[in-house]
């Protein structure tokens, strides 16, 4: 009944592992809230800062025309820092579509 | 001769590009491929001659099939399109792709069967990609009848690959923009392939699986490396991966299909299935796999690659790399040769080229195997692997994306490892998620986990000084 193979020995090793792996970091994931933070990775990876980014980072991003990200820039100069996304809106040329596109671009620390 | 297959692949090709940078008309290649034809029939004895001129005829079949895919049918939709039109048609036919939503928007491939303006009905065939300014649930082969204007793509991009090129070698040359959801209409049936439509339905559920029991980003990260699904995958991210030259782990390849067919073997060996029956269903699975991640260019050619180590088992043959790789640029170029012209084929074939050229002779150049700690030789041969991978790719890479990544063969010896045990880790979650799903919990957090650190490492690597630049 016990007669495995090295590959089937290796498979069973893995899935345990990976199982026992996943139930102790849920666990402690419970138990200990910083944990959980090592399952999501920080928005910083996947966003950029709509209050930190410079004009020179935004024309990279290539989703908006030169334009727009020079009023983004000079509204952030002129209003201070963007409380929400939602401030967005107000930049002339952000109308809803584009508003949609950006939301996924940008975040507000 | 040992790489005949891969000698007539390189003819093969040449001929395409040769056929893409002169004006040729199609019948001068076909009437010298006649003669050429002729002429071998009288040389079937000689020994020199013969092979040169079956090398010449591959030449000429490549320039040929490349002239063939520019004529299209009278019927074809894009005949009746001038680059704007304001024309208003009518289209029936069927779904031909799983449809895509993002931003509340919709985009689907449609197949035309007929075309109707005014009062004019007639048939047709061709694809048109239709985009609407609202979500609308679709699945492939649903009948439709679409109504709007339908125009030209636009040649914007880069000079050398423009948004019409990238269209056309999918066979899509018309555009339709639908505003209104009362310009689609539904038809009763299904249409298109049945198996085509499982291979769908199977994807979807795995999808559902993978974002159930995972964070969004991790989700559509697992979802690209196992699935092939990268639409999920933030700018940043990928950007981030591009900079540090790992994004393809984030597409589907030889090895996701390795894990496919070891999965098959190792399930089929346990219920003590006979060894050439393994075979054939482990060749049904790859093709299915193959179907279920979109079969794009990596997939496919380590698709066919895999079909033609496993058949080399039943055959009794002894496989062969080269002749593998030329079998699966054929099956490719055959049935599409604009496909030459694409980056992702340029890259996927010219990287394994590169790792079954280069690896070994750095290897024996190193001297690794005197190595006597197993770690450091195991880490010298992923340093080795990524090195000549890199080498082969970079001037792809700094032609198309004008960029060169020197931290690329660092971040590859972190970053390949650890994905591969999330591919690993991936497959069985998704296994587990479909047959025992209770079991499939326990995986998930591991994998988010994994995913987390990979995005962190990615991070940390392109902040390295001089890591890439661009050109």
């Amino acid at each position: 009944m016990l007669n495995f193979t090295s590959e089937e020995k290796k498979v069973i090793l893995f899935l345990l592992a990976v199982a026992f792996c996943g139930i102790c970091l849920s666990s402690l994931a419970k138990l200990n809230y910083r944990v959980k933070k090592m399952f999501c990775p920080q928005e910083s990876l996947t966003k950029l800062d709509l209050n930190k980014i410079s004009l020179e980072e935004l024309l990279k991003t290539k989703c908006l025309p030169p334009k727009t990200a020079r009023r983004i820039i000079e509204y952030r100069l002129e209003h201070g820092d963007f409380t929400g996304l939602d401030g967005l809106k107000e930049v002339k040329g952000i109308g809803e579509k584009r508003y949609e596109k950006l939301k996924e671009l940008f975040f507000i620390e | 001769m040992k790489r005949l297959l891969a000698v007539i692949a390189v003819f093969y090709c040449l001929g395409i590009i040769l056929a893409n940078l002169s004006r040729v008309n199609f019948w001068l290649i076909f009437a010298l491929g006649i003669i050429l034809i002729a002429a071998s029939c009288f040389s079937l004895r000689k020994k020199y001659i013969f092979p040169v001129l079956i090398f010449f005829l591959a030449l000429l079949l490549g320039g040929l099939n490349l002239k063939k895919s520019y004529i299209l049918p009278k019927c074809h939709i894009s005949n009746f399109v001038s680059y704007k039109d304001n024309t208003v048609y009518s289209l029936s036919g069927f779904v031909d792709g799983a449809p895509e939503t993002k931003n509340a928007r919709a985009s689907f491939v449609f197949r035309a069967q007929e075309a109707q303006v005014n009062q004019l009905k007639w048939r047709c065939c061709g694809k048109v990609l239709v985009k609407s300014d609202f979500p609308r649930e679709l699945r492939y082969g649903d009948k439709l009848v679409v109504i709007g204007n339908l125009s030209r793509p636009a040649g914007f991009g880069d000079n050398r690959q423009t948004y019409r090129d990238y269209l056309a070698r999918q066979g899509i040359y018309s555009l339709m923009h639908v505003k209104n959801s009362l310009q689609i209409i539904p038809q009763s049936g299904l249409a298109g392939s049945k198996l085509i439509g499982f291979s769908f339905w199977l994807r979807d559920r795995c999808e559902q699986v993978i974002s159930r029991h995972l964070p969004d980003l991790p989700a559509s990260i697992l979802s690209a490396m196992v699935l092939g699904q990268r639409r999920g995958i933030p700018w940043l991210v990928n950007n981030a991966m591009v900079k540090s030259g790992t994004v393809h782990i984030l597409v589907v390849s030889g090895f996701n299909v390795g894990i496919v067919a070891f999965i098959i073997n190792l399930l089929l060996k346990i219920t003590r299935v006979r060894r050439k029956l393994r075979i054939i269903l482990a060749v049904t699975c790859l093709l299915i796999y193959c179907l279920v991640t979109g079969a794009t260019n990596p997939v496919i050619r380590a698709t066919v690659m895999g079909i033609m180590f496993l058949l080399a088992y039943i055959f009794k043959r002894e496989p062969e790399m080269y002749n593998s790789l030329a079998g699966a640029a054929l099956f490719i170029l055959i049935i599409n040769p604009r496909q030459l012209f694409d980056v992702g084929f340029q890259l996927s074939f010219a990287s394994v080229l590169a790792i079954v050229y280069f690896y070994p002779k750095l290897r024996d150049f190193s001297r690794i195997e005197n190595c006597r700690i197993k770690v450091l030789r195991f880490i010298c041969d992923g340093l080795l692997v990524s090195l000549s991978a890199w080498i082969g790719t970079m001037g792809i890479i700094a032609y198309n994306f004008r960029i060169i990544c020197p931290v690329t063969v660092l971040a590859n010896i972190m970053i390949v490892p650890l994905a591969t045990l999330i591919t690993l880790c991936g497959f069985t979650l998704v296994l587990c998620g479909l047959f025992c799903p209770f079991l499939a919990g326990i995986f998930g957090t591991t994998i988010a986990m994994l995913i987390t650190l990979l995005l962190n490492i990615n991070a940390a690597v392109i902040r390295i000084p001089f890591a890439y630049f661009y050109l």
